[in-house]
């Protein structure tokens, strides 16, 4: 079955520069950071490391996109090398970590975080070399980059483990959940992939973004506007967590006026999606033309959240309903507001990158029968490592606590995602699904992922939180 | 007639074994399981918790279909039965096929099998015998064992590797069932509980996750515990040195930290938790005669108890209140840990009968302190800690991880071991000529097993025409002389 070949194209004038630049941006940043941690002394620690992949991914994620959008060969090349040497750098900070805190990097989200950014830079390179999916880096590597981001945000020290986290079950259970989500990821980006290799249309990926960014305000605006403002966790600045009123209850406090922003961001988004379905419900293809206007307009919004999000969360004392004073807060506190916000921004500039280079694109990528076959081996992979992930935890929790399954809102949405992967491989082995309907049922797996990654911490408890 | 009465039977089962059914009820266990989740269940959750999220109407609606519950709502039970037996029908539905596929292995391909077999190829040849020996060295180098397969006054090949892969999904269903089996003993015979020990005491009693006590028998008893913190205060270690009796002996000793429990007789003992019990231990405290001539003696109390500070007073711990407070001239305690401390001691004569009302710090309006003929003084004060233990008895627990096992087995058999099977016949082709059959089958990855076929057929026609050639050498050879 012969597949449609890249055409091989020689890096025009534009083509050369970009890497050029990229290249000196890169050396420029290294050059920067050495002068800085010279003064300090010591070289190779675990912060200077991190930021050295930080710069690398970065360059990576440029190059990525620059072949995104251009499809250059060589910018693959380059990336390759750069994301190879930020994946060194990611590792030295890894080994340094785990040598000075005595324990593998699982005990807080920040070194969660660490050994997700790790993953995601080793999947890049296996679904390149192994798969020969090439543009999978404009995905992975800014996820990459917001990672490393983020985590320049959180509390990093090494926090001794307490009791219930010393057990080694409890490392083999976090790297099996690691190693599972990061393949469901994968292959949620080559079910994506496969879409727009079988030609479905571009509105319909409008459809999916907006109504994914949308679900991602809402549930934000939904749980957290408070009066006009936005409510959020108070944030100690010298012990370096959250605020507690009682044992096991945060003390929330409100920052005014942004609720009314981020409703109003809301309404901006809300709108491609409406501008989506009118334009269906009508047939008119010009509703859609403004609806792709629309998006656009969205993401300039969505930054201005993002930025008044940052500032307002940075600095500034607030008040409390459970308490007198006023007390600060910090984007530490916000980890899911924060993850939704970029994230939402993420979605909708991939949206806008299908939209203006979609025929590069489809170059690029594989044929969509390879790309469907490549999404069932990633969920061939994923699966095992799911049911081991569950198993392990279950183990751990009956070692520590004296029972394996306790219906734990967290225990119990890993068992539905395994049942929806379960229910994928018997459409598609037992059924014979293929195509499209796989590669939905696949996004409908990852989607459940995400809500158990995400949702079952943040949305769960917040549903009851203020009886 | 019997027929009619047959069919709705079989039709019926055919529903029931059938993957789409079992793919249906997958989906209300999920959509139940995540109800679950969303609304608030009960004996997790306080009451007024309950009352406050739901209003009266909802709540009884709510728990009448036992939606508070759910996981261990009768019909939720029966949902995961349902599942296990549509497991099973599925299972038995196709195991005999497979079964039959799996023993007798099909080695001589008909004709008609030939011709619709996918990946097939032919091979003109020019002689029978020598074709198929060449057949058979190159499959030999690919590291498969064709075996010889006479048939019709003709000998085939047939070479095949892993056919335990269509038994795996099997493997992958019973070990399913395996697990559900083990958390069903569990629901039925297990139970868990609860057991708080102070140093030094035993006990045979579990206080019981619903609220009914058990008796084990035999006896836990605690010899010492402790609590080690990291240098910021956090706890870095929970221990408990525990002691199991069983009829007066000592049968079992461990100490046991957060993650290893002590084990007997299937009972095992978790490391839970430890804290203050807010009761005193031990008050130990410097008792000097008021006349100020004879030294000061130290004396060691306990509540309730008397000690003999000389031949005819002793003095006794009647009260401890560890956070004491006056009130509308009452002394309250006002918690239970250890911030403003108030002992009660009672010193009495024995000659003249009379008792003395000493506190310690002196309570105006409440101590006699000045009257008494011994002044008292802390020394120290040592709070009494207990040590939780979590109790369980999980019976159904090595179903549980021997399915576990057996389903990593079973998942690494399905996705990653192929059943691999090579047909090599001599035909006579469409124009009468002779030509060798390759056929191959796999159970899947076709992509991938298309080129292995694809390396088979190029290596059969490499050893066919070495194999000519030295013929031809021979014959040259022999008529050279």
């Amino acid at each position: 079955m012969a597949s449609v070949r890249a055409e091989h194209q020689q890096p025009t004038g534009t083509g050369a520069t970009l890497v050029v630049m990229v290249g000196l941006s890169v050396a420029f940043l290294l050059f920067m950071a050495f002068l800085n941690v010279v003064k300090s002394g010591n070289l190779l620690n675990e912060s200077n490391l991190l930021y050295a992949a930080l710069i690398f991914y970065c360059g990576a994620g440029a190059l990525y996109l620059g072949f995104g959008v251009t499809g250059t060969e060589s910018y693959v090349r380059f990336a390759s090398l750069a994301t190879w040497i930020g994946l060194l750098a990611n590792t030295g900070a890894i080994v340094h970590r785990w040598y000075v805190a005595g324990h593998p990097p699982f005990a807080s989200i920040y070194e969660m975080l660490l050994s997700f950014v790790w993953t995601l830079a080793v999947l890049t390179l296996i679904a390149e070399k192994r798969f020969g999916v090439k543009v999978i880096g404009t995905v992975t590597m800014p996820v990459a980059i917001v990672g490393v981001v983020l985590m320049q945000l959180l509390p990093s020290e090494v926090r001794p483990l307490v009791p219930a986290l010393q057990s080694t079950w409890l490392h083999v259970h976090v790297t099996l959940a690691m190693l599972a989500y990061a393949a469901c990821a994968l292959s949620f980006a080559l079910a994506m992939m496969f879409l727009i290799q079988d030609q479905v249309k571009t509105e319909t990926f409008l459809a999916g973004t907006s109504f994914s960014v949308v679900v991602s305000y809402a549930a934000i605006v939904l749980t957290r506007f408070d009066r006009g403002g936005l409510s959020v966790v108070a944030w100690d600045p010298q012990q370096r967590g959250e605020v507690f009123v009682a044992r096991g209850v945060r003390l929330f406090v409100v920052i005014p006026d942004l609720g009314w922003l981020l409703l109003l961001v809301l309404f901006a988004v809300a709108a491609p999606f409406a501008l989506y379905l009118y334009g269906r419900w009508r047939n008119d293809d010009r509703v859609l033309v403004s609806a792709n206007r629309a998006v656009f307009v969205s993401i300039l919004l969505q930054i201005l959240a993002l930025a008044a999000f940052f500032v307002r969360a940075r600095d500034g004392r607030y008040s409390s309903l459970d308490a007198e004073g006023l007390f600060p807060t910090s984007l530490a506190a916000s980890p899911f507001i924060l993850s939704g916000l970029v994230g939402a921004i993420f979605i909708s500039l991939m949206y806008l990158m299908l939209l203006w280079r979609r025929q590069d694109l489809e170059k690029l990528l594989p044929d969509a029968p390879t790309l469907d076959r490549i999404t069932y081996n990633t969920i061939a992979i994923a699966f095992p490592l799911l049911t081991l992930m569950i198993a392990a935890g279950a183990y751990w929790a009956n070692r520590t606590w004296g029972s394996y399954w306790n219906w734990d809102p967290k225990e119990t949405w890993a068992a539905i995602t395994w049942l929806v992967y379960a229910g994928y491989l018997h459409m598609r082995i037992t059924r014979g699904w293929r195509g499209r309907r796989a590669a939905y049922f696949a996004i409908l797996g990852f989607a459940v992922v995400m809500f158990t990654f995400f949702g079952v911490t943040y949305l769960l408890p917040g549903l009851h939180a203020y009886a | 007639m019997a027929e009619n009465a047959r069919n709705p039977i079989r039709k019926l089962w055919q529903i029931f074994s059938s993957v789409k059914t079992g793919v249906i009820l997958l989906i209300v266990v999920v959509i139940v399981s995540a109800g679950g989740t969303l609304i608030l269940q009960r004996p997790i959750t306080e009451p007024e918790e309950m009352q406050r999220a739901y209003s009266p109407q909802v709540l009884r609606v709510l728990d009448a279909v036992k939606l508070t519950d759910v996981y261990h709502a009768w019909w939720f039970v029966l949902l995961l039965v349902l599942v296990s037996l549509s497991i099973v029908a599925a299972s038995v539905e196709r195991f005999p096929n497979s079964w039959r596929y799996f023993s007798r292995p099909y080695k001589s391909p008909t004709e008609s099998f030939r011709k619709a077999l996918a990946t097939r190829k032919q091979i003109p040849i020019e002689d029978e015998e020598t074709a198929v020996l060449a057949a058979a060295r190159a499959l030999r180098e690919l590291g498969f064992k064709p075996e010889l397969v006479t048939s019709d006054k003709h000998v085939s090949l047939f070479a095949e590797r892993n056919r335990i892969s269509e038994m795996a999904v099997y493997i992958v269903h019973a070990s399913l069932l395996l697990i559900f089996l083990g958390g069903i003993v569990d629901a039925l015979y297990g139970w868990r509980g609860y057991v708080a020990l102070t140093p030094g005491q035993q006990s045979s009693l579990v206080g019981l996750r619903n609220g009914a006590t058990r008796t084990l028998p035999f006896t836990i008893r605690c010899d010492s515990a402790g609590q080690e913190n990291y240098s910021d205060g956090s706890p870095k270690r929970w221990w408990s040195q525990l002691t199991i009796v069983q009829n007066g002996s000592e049968v079992q000793r461990k100490e046991i930290v957060v993650n290893d429990p002590l084990v007997f007789q299937g009972v095992r003992f978790y490391q839970s938790s430890y804290g203050p019990t807010g009761k005193l231990d031990k008050l130990v405290l410097s008792a000097t005669p008021a006349s100020g001539q004879e030294p000061a003696k130290e004396v060691s109390l306990v509540l309730d108890q008397s000690v003999a500070l000389d031949a005819d007073m002793s003095v006794r711990l009647a009260e401890f209140i560890p956070d004491y407070v006056v009130r509308d001239n009452q002394i309250y305690t006002r918690s239970t840990s250890v911030e403003n401390p108030a002992a009660h001691l009672v010193v009495a004569s024995k000659k003249s009968g009379q008792s003395f009302n000493v506190w310690l710090p002196a309570i105006p309006g409440f101590a006699e302190n000045d009257r008494s003929p011994y002044r008292f003084e802390a020394q120290d004060l040592k709070m009494g800690y207990f040590t939780g233990l979590e109790v369980s008895h999980e019976p159904g627990q090595w179903a549980v991880w021997t399915g576990v096992i057996l389903m990593g087995l079973g998942l690494a058999l399905v996705f990653y071991l192929v059943h691999v099977r090579f047909w090599v016949v001599p035909v006579l082709d469409a124009r009468g000529r002779l030509a060798l059959w390759v056929g191959g089958a796999a159970n899947k990855n076709r992509e991938i097993f298309d080129e292995k076929f694809t390396k088979l057929v190029e290596a059969i026609e490499k050893q066919i025409k070495s194999e000519s050639a030295a013929c031809v050498r021979v014959h040259e050879t022999s008529v050279a002389g």
